[in-house]
Protein backbone atom coordinates (compact mmCIF):
# COMPACT_ATOMS: atom_id res chain seq x y z
CA UNK A 1 0.00 0.00 0.00
CA UNK A 2 1.02 3.65 -0.69
CA UNK A 3 0.42 6.55 1.22
CA UNK A 4 1.11 10.10 0.05
CA UNK A 5 0.40 13.48 1.36
CA UNK A 6 -0.30 16.40 -0.04
CA UNK A 7 0.28 19.26 1.92
CA UNK A 8 0.30 23.17 0.74
CA UNK A 9 -2.11 26.37 0.96
CA UNK A 10 -5.74 26.64 -0.50
CA UNK A 11 -5.27 27.78 -4.17
CA UNK A 12 -1.96 25.57 -4.92
CA UNK A 13 -3.74 22.85 -6.26
CA UNK A 14 -2.95 20.62 -3.74
CA UNK A 15 -6.79 18.51 -3.04
CA UNK A 16 -6.77 18.03 -7.14
CA UNK A 17 -3.18 17.11 -7.41
CA UNK A 18 -3.81 13.76 -4.63
CA UNK A 19 -7.55 13.47 -6.88
CA UNK A 20 -5.33 12.78 -9.84
CA UNK A 21 -2.96 10.12 -8.25
CA UNK A 22 -5.79 8.78 -6.81
CA UNK A 23 -7.32 8.39 -10.30
CA UNK A 24 -4.35 7.49 -12.13
CA UNK A 25 -4.37 4.33 -9.43
CA UNK A 26 -8.36 3.20 -9.99
CA UNK A 27 -7.02 3.64 -14.06
CA UNK A 28 -4.25 1.19 -13.44
CA UNK A 29 -6.63 -1.18 -11.64
CA UNK A 30 -5.77 -0.15 -7.83
CA UNK A 31 -7.93 0.85 -5.37
CA UNK A 32 -7.84 4.22 -3.82
CA UNK A 33 -8.77 7.09 -0.89
CA UNK A 34 -8.90 10.49 -0.63
CA UNK A 35 -9.00 12.26 2.31
CA UNK A 36 -8.89 15.55 2.92
CA UNK A 37 -8.89 18.25 5.61
CA UNK A 38 -11.59 20.07 6.16
CA UNK A 39 -13.43 22.51 8.04
CA UNK A 40 -12.92 26.33 8.62
CA UNK A 41 -10.24 25.60 5.64
CA UNK A 42 -10.07 29.04 3.04
CA UNK A 43 -7.34 30.91 0.02
CA UNK A 44 -4.50 31.06 1.72
CA UNK A 45 -5.05 28.87 4.68
CA UNK A 46 -3.41 25.05 5.21
CA UNK A 47 -4.88 22.93 3.09
CA UNK A 48 -4.11 19.08 2.54
CA UNK A 49 -5.27 15.46 1.80
CA UNK A 50 -3.88 12.35 2.02
CA UNK A 51 -3.81 9.32 -0.77
CA UNK A 52 -3.92 6.06 -0.13
CA UNK A 53 -3.79 3.35 -2.72
CA UNK A 54 -3.47 -0.65 -3.20
CA UNK A 55 -4.09 -3.96 -4.64
CA UNK A 56 -6.54 -4.40 -1.94
CA UNK A 57 -8.84 -3.02 0.05
CA UNK A 58 -7.49 0.31 2.25
CA UNK A 59 -8.45 -0.28 5.86
CA UNK A 60 -7.69 2.85 7.61
CA UNK A 61 -8.06 5.80 5.19
CA UNK A 62 -6.62 8.50 7.43
CA UNK A 63 -2.93 10.18 7.83
CA UNK A 64 -0.59 7.39 9.00
CA UNK A 65 3.06 7.59 7.83
CA UNK A 66 3.28 8.99 4.30
CA UNK A 67 5.33 7.28 2.07
CA UNK A 68 5.77 10.41 -0.26
CA UNK A 69 5.14 14.29 1.03
CA UNK A 70 4.57 16.86 -1.14
CA UNK A 71 5.41 20.30 0.29
CA UNK A 72 3.69 22.79 -1.90
CA UNK A 73 4.84 25.86 1.17
CA UNK A 74 7.41 26.28 3.92
CA UNK A 75 4.76 25.51 6.48
CA UNK A 76 3.29 22.77 4.79
CA UNK A 77 6.81 20.83 5.14
CA UNK A 78 7.47 22.36 9.01
CA UNK A 79 4.10 20.95 10.04
CA UNK A 80 4.72 17.55 8.19
CA UNK A 81 8.03 16.77 7.56
CA UNK A 82 8.74 14.18 10.57
CA UNK A 83 5.45 12.52 9.51
CA UNK A 84 7.25 10.56 6.17
CA UNK A 85 8.64 7.49 6.75
CA UNK A 86 12.14 6.26 7.38
CA UNK A 87 13.33 6.06 3.66
CA UNK A 88 10.56 7.88 2.14
CA UNK A 89 10.47 11.08 -0.28
CA UNK A 90 9.88 14.85 0.19
CA UNK A 91 9.00 16.67 -2.93
CA UNK A 92 9.55 20.26 -2.11
CA UNK A 93 8.50 23.62 -4.69
CA UNK A 94 11.37 24.64 -4.52
CA UNK A 95 9.68 28.06 -5.08
CA UNK A 96 8.71 28.67 -1.76
CA UNK A 97 10.54 26.61 0.69
CA UNK A 98 13.60 27.54 1.38
CA UNK A 99 17.55 25.66 0.77
CA UNK A 100 17.49 24.91 4.60
CA UNK A 101 17.30 21.42 5.56
CA UNK A 102 13.96 20.25 7.87
CA UNK A 103 16.00 17.52 10.38
CA UNK A 104 15.50 14.91 8.39
CA UNK A 105 18.63 13.41 6.73
CA UNK A 106 16.75 9.47 6.22
CA UNK A 107 14.32 10.48 3.52
CA UNK A 108 15.59 11.67 0.17
CA UNK A 109 14.78 14.98 -0.77
CA UNK A 110 13.38 16.39 -4.53
CA UNK A 111 13.26 19.70 -4.84
CA UNK A 112 11.19 21.20 -8.50
CA UNK A 113 10.55 24.86 -8.55
CA UNK A 114 6.66 24.10 -10.27
CA UNK A 115 5.57 27.84 -9.66
CA UNK A 116 8.15 29.05 -12.07
CA UNK A 117 8.34 25.77 -14.53
CA UNK A 118 4.63 26.11 -15.19
CA UNK A 119 5.14 29.78 -16.00
CA UNK A 120 8.21 28.65 -18.45
CA UNK A 121 6.22 26.07 -20.49
CA UNK A 122 3.52 28.31 -21.10
CA UNK A 123 1.15 27.21 -18.23
CA UNK A 124 0.77 29.12 -15.20
CA UNK A 125 -1.39 26.83 -13.60
CA UNK A 126 -0.57 23.93 -14.20
CA UNK A 127 2.08 23.90 -11.30
CA UNK A 128 0.11 20.78 -9.35
CA UNK A 129 0.26 18.79 -12.18
CA UNK A 130 3.46 19.08 -12.60
CA UNK A 131 4.04 18.12 -9.16
CA UNK A 132 1.46 14.85 -9.50
CA UNK A 133 4.12 13.96 -12.53
CA UNK A 134 6.95 14.10 -10.70
CA UNK A 135 5.42 11.81 -7.90
CA UNK A 136 4.37 9.58 -10.18
CA UNK A 137 7.95 8.87 -11.25
CA UNK A 138 9.09 9.03 -7.66
CA UNK A 139 7.20 6.31 -6.55
CA UNK A 140 7.23 3.97 -9.69
CA UNK A 141 4.17 1.95 -9.57
CA UNK A 142 3.05 3.89 -13.12
CA UNK A 143 4.88 4.85 -15.76
CA UNK A 144 4.65 7.90 -17.43
CA UNK A 145 1.53 6.33 -20.45
CA UNK A 146 -0.36 4.88 -17.47
CA UNK A 147 0.18 8.74 -15.29
CA UNK A 148 -1.10 10.36 -18.47
CA UNK A 149 -4.05 8.70 -19.56
CA UNK A 150 -5.14 8.16 -16.31
CA UNK A 151 -5.06 11.82 -15.40
CA UNK A 152 -6.76 13.06 -18.80
CA UNK A 153 -9.47 10.17 -18.41
CA UNK A 154 -9.98 11.97 -14.81
CA UNK A 155 -10.61 15.34 -16.34
CA UNK A 156 -12.36 13.81 -19.69
CA UNK A 157 -15.30 12.41 -17.14
CA UNK A 158 -14.84 15.80 -15.68
CA UNK A 159 -16.17 17.81 -18.53
CA UNK A 160 -12.73 19.57 -18.68
CA UNK A 161 -10.93 17.91 -21.90
CA UNK A 162 -10.20 21.45 -23.08
CA UNK A 163 -7.73 21.71 -20.91
CA UNK A 164 -5.83 18.55 -21.95
CA UNK A 165 -3.17 19.83 -23.89
CA UNK A 166 -2.11 21.85 -21.20
CA UNK A 167 -2.20 19.68 -18.70
CA UNK A 168 -0.44 16.78 -20.82
CA UNK A 169 2.51 19.98 -21.28
CA UNK A 170 2.71 20.37 -17.21
CA UNK A 171 2.33 16.42 -16.92
CA UNK A 172 5.81 15.67 -19.20
CA UNK A 173 7.94 18.70 -17.87
CA UNK A 174 7.16 17.47 -14.31
CA UNK A 175 7.68 14.03 -15.14
CA UNK A 176 11.13 15.28 -16.63
CA UNK A 177 11.88 17.58 -13.52
CA UNK A 178 13.11 14.59 -11.36
CA UNK B 1 -17.24 0.77 -13.07
CA UNK B 2 -16.83 2.13 -10.30
CA UNK B 3 -15.81 6.22 -10.03
CA UNK B 4 -14.15 8.09 -7.10
CA UNK B 5 -16.94 9.88 -5.29
CA UNK B 6 -17.31 12.12 -2.12
CA UNK B 7 -19.09 10.40 0.74
CA UNK B 8 -21.92 12.89 1.49
CA UNK B 9 -22.58 13.00 -2.60
CA UNK B 10 -22.53 9.78 -3.01
CA UNK B 11 -25.16 9.07 0.23
CA UNK B 12 -27.03 12.45 -1.30
CA UNK B 13 -27.46 10.41 -5.17
CA UNK B 14 -28.10 7.23 -3.02
CA UNK B 15 -30.82 8.72 -1.51
CA UNK B 16 -32.21 10.41 -4.94
CA UNK B 17 -31.95 6.64 -6.41
CA UNK B 18 -34.04 4.99 -3.24
CA UNK B 19 -36.66 7.49 -4.09
CA UNK B 20 -36.42 10.50 -2.03
CA UNK B 21 -39.16 12.94 -3.13
CA UNK B 22 -38.60 15.56 -0.04
CA UNK B 23 -35.54 16.67 1.24
CA UNK B 24 -35.57 19.63 3.73
CA UNK B 25 -32.47 20.83 5.98
CA UNK B 26 -30.16 23.32 7.33
CA UNK B 27 -26.37 22.86 5.92
CA UNK B 28 -23.81 21.66 8.83
CA UNK B 29 -19.96 20.83 8.44
CA UNK B 30 -18.90 18.34 7.59
CA UNK B 31 -22.52 17.37 6.31
CA UNK B 32 -23.39 20.11 3.91
CA UNK B 33 -22.75 18.69 0.64
CA UNK B 34 -25.39 15.94 1.06
CA UNK B 35 -27.81 19.79 0.66
CA UNK B 36 -25.38 21.22 -1.30
CA UNK B 37 -25.47 18.32 -4.09
CA UNK B 38 -29.46 17.96 -3.39
CA UNK B 39 -30.32 21.54 -3.81
CA UNK B 40 -29.55 21.17 -7.94
CA UNK B 41 -30.41 17.46 -8.15
CA UNK B 42 -34.05 17.31 -6.57
CA UNK B 43 -35.38 19.81 -8.60
CA UNK B 44 -33.80 18.77 -12.00
CA UNK B 45 -36.07 15.80 -11.21
CA UNK B 46 -38.81 17.66 -10.55
CA UNK B 47 -38.72 16.71 -6.52
CA UNK B 48 -38.75 18.81 -3.59
CA UNK B 49 -35.62 20.66 -1.84
CA UNK B 50 -36.08 23.24 0.91
CA UNK B 51 -33.30 24.63 2.47
CA UNK B 52 -35.33 25.60 5.95
CA UNK B 53 -34.59 28.61 8.38
CA UNK B 54 -33.52 26.20 11.27
CA UNK B 55 -33.57 22.40 11.55
CA UNK B 56 -36.21 22.08 14.00
CA UNK B 57 -38.20 23.87 10.64
CA UNK B 58 -36.52 20.62 8.76
CA UNK B 59 -37.86 18.03 10.65
CA UNK B 60 -40.92 19.26 10.71
CA UNK B 61 -41.50 19.79 6.74
CA UNK B 62 -39.70 16.41 6.64
CA UNK B 63 -42.88 15.20 9.07
CA UNK B 64 -45.15 17.30 6.50
CA UNK B 65 -43.96 15.02 3.23
CA UNK B 66 -43.61 11.63 5.31
CA UNK B 67 -47.49 12.38 6.00
CA UNK B 68 -48.06 12.54 2.82
CA UNK B 69 -46.41 9.01 2.21
CA UNK B 70 -43.79 9.80 0.03
CA UNK B 71 -39.86 9.37 1.07
CA UNK B 72 -38.12 12.07 2.83
CA UNK B 73 -34.63 12.68 3.95
CA UNK B 74 -33.01 15.16 6.26
CA UNK B 75 -29.40 15.43 7.09
CA UNK B 76 -27.03 17.02 9.76
CA UNK B 77 -24.33 16.43 12.14
CA UNK B 78 -24.11 16.18 15.90
CA UNK B 79 -25.67 19.40 17.00
CA UNK B 80 -28.08 20.21 14.38
CA UNK B 81 -29.85 16.46 14.79
CA UNK B 82 -30.50 17.14 18.34
CA UNK B 83 -31.95 20.43 17.28
CA UNK B 84 -34.31 17.54 15.55
CA UNK B 85 -34.82 15.47 18.71
CA UNK B 86 -38.48 16.73 19.46
CA UNK B 87 -39.35 15.87 15.38
CA UNK B 88 -37.89 13.00 15.76
CA UNK B 89 -39.48 11.81 18.73
CA UNK B 90 -42.99 12.55 16.82
CA UNK B 91 -42.35 10.92 13.94
CA UNK B 92 -41.47 7.69 15.87
CA UNK B 93 -44.85 8.37 17.81
CA UNK B 94 -47.16 8.94 14.50
CA UNK B 95 -45.73 6.20 13.61
CA UNK B 96 -44.24 8.02 9.93
CA UNK B 97 -40.94 7.17 8.28
CA UNK B 98 -38.32 8.96 6.95
CA UNK B 99 -34.32 8.91 6.95
CA UNK B 100 -32.00 10.67 9.15
CA UNK B 101 -28.23 11.01 7.93
CA UNK B 102 -25.86 12.00 10.94
CA UNK B 103 -22.66 12.68 9.41
CA UNK B 104 -20.90 12.33 13.26
CA UNK B 105 -18.61 15.07 14.64
CA UNK B 106 -16.73 15.29 18.03
CA UNK B 107 -17.60 17.44 21.13
CA UNK B 108 -20.26 18.12 23.59
CA UNK B 109 -22.64 21.82 22.58
CA UNK B 110 -21.42 22.71 19.88
CA UNK B 111 -18.26 20.60 19.72
CA UNK B 112 -15.52 20.56 16.86
CA UNK B 113 -15.63 19.28 13.24
CA UNK B 114 -13.64 16.99 13.67
CA UNK B 115 -14.95 13.28 12.84
CA UNK B 116 -15.82 11.08 15.28
CA UNK B 117 -18.79 8.51 16.78
CA UNK B 118 -19.54 10.12 19.96
CA UNK B 119 -23.50 10.25 19.14
CA UNK B 120 -23.44 6.63 19.56
CA UNK B 121 -25.30 6.71 22.87
CA UNK B 122 -27.79 9.57 21.52
CA UNK B 123 -28.90 7.43 18.31
CA UNK B 124 -29.14 4.05 19.52
CA UNK B 125 -31.49 5.08 22.59
CA UNK B 126 -33.68 7.54 21.13
CA UNK B 127 -32.54 11.31 21.79
CA UNK B 128 -35.88 12.44 21.78
CA UNK B 129 -38.77 11.79 24.89
CA UNK B 130 -40.33 9.13 25.02
CA UNK B 131 -39.91 5.43 24.50
CA UNK B 132 -38.80 5.09 21.20
CA UNK B 133 -36.42 3.10 19.37
CA UNK B 134 -34.98 4.45 15.76
CA UNK B 135 -32.93 1.72 13.65
CA UNK B 136 -29.54 3.08 13.29
CA UNK B 137 -27.26 2.08 10.40
CA UNK B 138 -23.09 2.59 10.20
CA UNK B 139 -21.89 1.90 6.93
CA UNK B 140 -17.95 1.72 7.04
CA UNK B 141 -16.85 2.12 3.48
CA UNK B 142 -18.90 4.60 1.13
CA UNK B 143 -19.89 1.80 -1.40
CA UNK B 144 -21.59 0.13 2.10
CA UNK B 145 -23.71 3.80 2.07
CA UNK B 146 -24.73 3.63 -1.04
CA UNK B 147 -25.82 0.04 -0.65
CA UNK B 148 -27.75 0.22 2.39
CA UNK B 149 -29.56 3.92 1.55
CA UNK B 150 -32.18 1.89 -0.07
CA UNK B 151 -32.25 -0.92 2.87
CA UNK B 152 -32.84 2.39 5.23
CA UNK B 153 -35.94 3.18 3.86
CA UNK B 154 -37.28 -0.14 3.16
CA UNK B 155 -36.64 -0.72 7.03
CA UNK B 156 -38.14 2.38 8.14
CA UNK B 157 -40.89 1.16 5.90
CA UNK B 158 -41.52 -2.39 6.58
CA UNK B 159 -41.32 -1.25 10.91
CA UNK B 160 -43.09 2.53 10.41
CA UNK B 161 -39.59 3.58 12.29
CA UNK B 162 -37.41 6.51 11.41
CA UNK B 163 -34.10 5.43 10.26
CA UNK B 164 -30.56 7.14 11.48
CA UNK B 165 -28.26 7.05 9.28
CA UNK B 166 -25.19 7.35 11.58
CA UNK B 167 -21.84 8.32 9.27
CA UNK B 168 -19.23 9.93 10.46
CA UNK B 169 -17.57 13.52 9.24
CA UNK B 170 -14.46 12.04 7.59
CA UNK B 171 -16.96 9.00 5.43
CA UNK B 172 -18.58 12.23 4.25
CA UNK B 173 -15.81 13.84 3.30
CA UNK B 174 -13.37 11.37 1.65
CA UNK B 175 -13.47 10.19 -1.93
CA UNK B 176 -13.01 6.40 -2.92
CA UNK B 177 -14.05 4.44 -5.57
CA UNK B 178 -18.02 3.26 -5.86
CA UNK B 179 -20.71 1.92 -7.58
CA UNK B 180 -24.51 4.12 -7.45
CA UNK B 181 -27.45 2.10 -7.54
CA UNK B 182 -30.36 1.55 -10.04
CA UNK B 183 -32.79 4.08 -9.56
CA UNK B 184 -35.98 2.29 -7.88
CA UNK B 185 -39.82 4.10 -7.74
CA UNK B 186 -41.18 3.72 -4.56
CA UNK B 187 -45.10 3.17 -4.20
CA UNK B 188 -46.62 6.05 -2.42
CA UNK B 189 -46.87 4.81 1.31
CA UNK B 190 -50.24 3.93 1.62
CA UNK B 191 -50.39 5.56 5.71
CA UNK B 192 -50.09 8.81 3.76
CA UNK B 193 -52.86 11.35 3.74
CA UNK B 194 -54.85 10.67 0.25
CA UNK B 195 -56.73 13.96 0.54
CA UNK B 196 -60.02 12.93 1.57
CA UNK B 197 -59.71 12.17 5.51
CA UNK B 198 -60.16 8.28 5.09
CA UNK B 199 -58.51 8.51 8.64
CA UNK B 200 -60.03 8.27 12.11
CA UNK B 201 -59.20 11.09 13.83
CA UNK B 202 -57.61 9.69 17.78
CA UNK B 203 -57.76 12.93 20.04
CA UNK B 204 -54.64 12.71 22.56
CA UNK B 205 -57.06 11.44 25.60
CA UNK B 206 -58.93 8.88 23.52
CA UNK B 207 -55.64 6.84 23.27
CA UNK B 208 -55.05 3.56 24.77
CA UNK B 209 -51.05 3.89 26.14
CA UNK B 210 -51.22 0.62 27.47
CA UNK B 211 -52.65 -1.07 24.26
CA UNK B 212 -49.76 0.93 22.34
CA UNK B 213 -47.25 0.10 24.70
CA UNK B 214 -47.61 -3.76 23.83
CA UNK B 215 -47.65 -3.21 20.48
CA UNK B 216 -44.71 -0.85 20.29
CA UNK B 217 -42.73 -3.80 22.31
CA UNK B 218 -43.79 -6.39 19.75
CA UNK B 219 -42.70 -4.11 17.17
CA UNK B 220 -38.93 -3.81 18.68
CA UNK B 221 -38.88 -7.19 19.46
CA UNK B 222 -39.40 -7.71 16.25
CA UNK B 223 -37.05 -5.70 14.82
CA UNK B 224 -34.18 -6.64 17.57
CA UNK B 225 -34.67 -10.22 16.50
CA UNK B 226 -35.24 -10.00 12.34
CA UNK B 227 -32.59 -7.33 11.73
CA UNK B 228 -29.13 -7.11 13.16
CA UNK B 229 -26.62 -6.74 10.86
CA UNK B 230 -23.13 -7.30 11.74
CA UNK B 231 -19.89 -8.79 9.79
CA UNK B 232 -17.52 -10.64 11.92
CA UNK B 233 -14.55 -12.95 11.26
CA UNK B 234 -12.26 -15.08 12.98
CA UNK B 235 -14.05 -15.12 15.93
CA UNK B 236 -14.69 -18.79 16.56
CA UNK B 237 -11.11 -19.29 18.18
CA UNK B 238 -10.46 -16.10 19.07
CA UNK B 239 -8.64 -15.19 22.34
CA UNK B 240 -10.09 -11.66 22.00
CA UNK B 241 -12.54 -10.18 19.94
CA UNK B 242 -12.58 -6.36 18.65
CA UNK B 243 -15.45 -4.87 18.41
CA UNK B 244 -15.71 -1.68 16.43
CA UNK B 245 -18.00 -0.19 13.50
CA UNK B 246 -18.14 2.47 10.79
CA UNK B 247 -14.52 3.68 9.68
CA UNK B 248 -12.89 2.45 12.67
CA UNK B 249 -14.40 -0.69 12.27
CA UNK B 250 -12.82 -0.98 8.84
CA UNK B 251 -9.36 0.38 10.46
CA UNK B 252 -9.84 -2.47 13.18
CA UNK B 253 -10.14 -5.00 10.43
CA UNK B 254 -6.42 -4.40 8.70
CA UNK B 255 -5.20 -4.83 12.10
CA UNK B 256 -6.67 -7.58 13.30
CA UNK B 257 -5.58 -9.42 9.77
CA UNK B 258 -1.82 -8.25 10.61
CA UNK B 259 -2.26 -9.88 13.84
CA UNK B 260 -3.69 -13.08 13.05
CA UNK B 261 -1.02 -13.04 9.99
CA UNK B 262 1.39 -12.89 13.31
CA UNK B 263 -0.18 -15.86 14.91
CA UNK B 264 -2.49 -13.58 17.67
CA UNK B 265 -5.81 -15.17 17.92
CA UNK B 266 -7.70 -12.33 17.89
CA UNK B 267 -11.07 -11.31 15.76
CA UNK B 268 -13.50 -9.15 14.63
CA UNK B 269 -17.07 -8.56 15.37
CA UNK B 270 -18.22 -4.97 13.30
CA UNK B 271 -21.87 -3.86 13.41
CA UNK B 272 -23.30 -2.59 10.65
CA UNK B 273 -27.08 -2.04 12.65
CA UNK B 274 -26.02 -0.04 15.94
CA UNK B 275 -29.77 -0.62 17.09
CA UNK B 276 -30.73 -3.74 17.03
CA UNK B 277 -27.44 -3.89 18.24
CA UNK B 278 -25.73 -7.33 16.57
CA UNK B 279 -25.78 -9.63 19.64
CA UNK B 280 -26.36 -12.87 17.84
CA UNK B 281 -22.75 -12.33 16.62
CA UNK B 282 -21.75 -12.96 20.09
CA UNK B 283 -23.37 -16.58 19.77
CA UNK B 284 -20.57 -17.28 17.02
CA UNK B 285 -17.61 -16.43 19.76
CA UNK B 286 -15.18 -18.73 20.75
CA UNK B 287 -16.95 -19.88 24.60
CA UNK B 288 -13.46 -19.74 26.10
CA UNK B 289 -12.91 -16.00 25.01
CA UNK B 290 -10.43 -14.26 27.59
CA UNK B 291 -12.28 -10.78 26.57
CA UNK B 292 -14.19 -8.47 24.35
CA UNK B 293 -12.51 -4.72 23.11
CA UNK B 294 -14.54 -1.66 21.47
CA UNK B 295 -12.55 0.78 19.55
CA UNK B 296 -14.67 3.79 19.43
CA UNK B 297 -13.69 7.14 18.19
CA UNK B 298 -15.38 9.01 21.48
CA UNK B 299 -13.80 9.93 24.93
CA UNK B 300 -15.72 7.76 27.15
CA UNK B 301 -16.20 4.43 25.66
CA UNK B 302 -20.56 3.86 24.33
CA UNK B 303 -20.68 1.07 22.75
CA UNK B 304 -18.81 -0.29 25.20
CA UNK B 305 -21.91 -1.38 27.09
CA UNK B 306 -23.92 -2.51 24.73
CA UNK B 307 -20.77 -5.27 24.06
CA UNK B 308 -21.10 -6.10 27.66
CA UNK B 309 -24.93 -6.52 27.69
CA UNK B 310 -24.37 -8.57 24.52
CA UNK B 311 -21.86 -10.74 25.63
CA UNK B 312 -24.17 -11.07 28.87
CA UNK B 313 -26.82 -12.46 26.80
CA UNK B 314 -24.94 -14.71 25.22
CA UNK B 315 -22.35 -16.05 27.92
CA UNK B 316 -24.75 -16.69 30.65
CA UNK B 317 -22.67 -18.77 32.98
CA UNK B 318 -19.60 -16.51 32.69
CA UNK B 319 -18.86 -12.72 32.84
CA UNK B 320 -16.67 -12.12 29.97
CA UNK B 321 -14.51 -8.78 30.76
CA UNK B 322 -15.20 -6.19 28.36
CA UNK B 323 -12.52 -3.33 27.37
CA UNK B 324 -12.55 -0.34 25.63
CA UNK B 325 -10.26 1.85 23.64
CA UNK B 326 -11.63 4.75 23.07
CA UNK B 327 -9.42 6.91 20.58
CA UNK B 328 -11.52 10.01 20.88
CA UNK B 329 -12.01 11.38 17.55
CA UNK B 330 -10.59 10.17 14.16
CA UNK B 331 -9.65 6.84 13.15
CA UNK B 332 -7.30 4.47 15.61
CA UNK B 333 -3.79 4.24 14.29
CA UNK B 334 -2.48 0.69 14.36
CA UNK B 335 -0.19 1.79 16.94
CA UNK B 336 -2.97 2.90 18.81
CA UNK B 337 -5.23 -0.24 19.06
CA UNK B 338 -1.54 -2.53 19.32
CA UNK B 339 -0.35 -0.30 22.26
CA UNK B 340 -3.94 -0.25 23.80
CA UNK B 341 -4.26 -4.64 23.20
CA UNK B 342 -0.72 -4.69 24.74
CA UNK B 343 -1.40 -3.24 27.93
CA UNK B 344 -4.99 -5.00 28.04
CA UNK B 345 -3.15 -8.02 27.47
CA UNK B 346 -0.67 -7.56 30.19
CA UNK B 347 -3.48 -6.30 32.40
CA UNK B 348 -2.05 -2.78 32.52
CA UNK B 349 -4.94 -1.79 31.17
CA UNK B 350 -8.36 -2.62 33.22
CA UNK B 351 -11.43 -4.05 31.74
CA UNK B 352 -14.40 -1.50 32.09
CA UNK B 353 -16.71 -3.98 32.67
Amino acid sequence: MREILFAGLGGQGVLTCGLIVAEVALFNGRTATWSPSYGSAMRGGAANCTVKYSREMVYNPSLDEPDLLLAMSESALALHGHLVKKGGIVLVNSDLVGGEGFGRTDVSVHRVPCSSLAQRIGQPKGANVIMTAAIIKLLGDFGFEDGMRGMNDMFRKKGKERFEKGNSAAFEAGYSAV
Amino acid sequence: MAEMMKGNVAIAEAAVRAGVRFYAGYPITPSSEIMEYLAKRLPELGRQFIQSESELAAINMVMGAAACGVRALTASSGPGISLKQEGISVLSDEELTCVVVNVVRYGNGLGTLFSSQCDYFRETRGGGNGDYRCIVLCPSSIQEAVDLMLTAYELAEKYRVVTVFMTEGALGQMMEPCELPDFVEPPKLPWGFDGKYSYKKIGIFDRDSMQEAEQLNRKYETIRAEEQRWESENVQDADYVFVAYGLPGRAVKGVTRQMRAQGLKVGLIRPITAWPFPVKAFAEVNPGVKGFITVEANATGQMVDDVALASKTVFRDRFVPTHALPCVYGLPSRKFIMDGFGQIVSGARKEVY
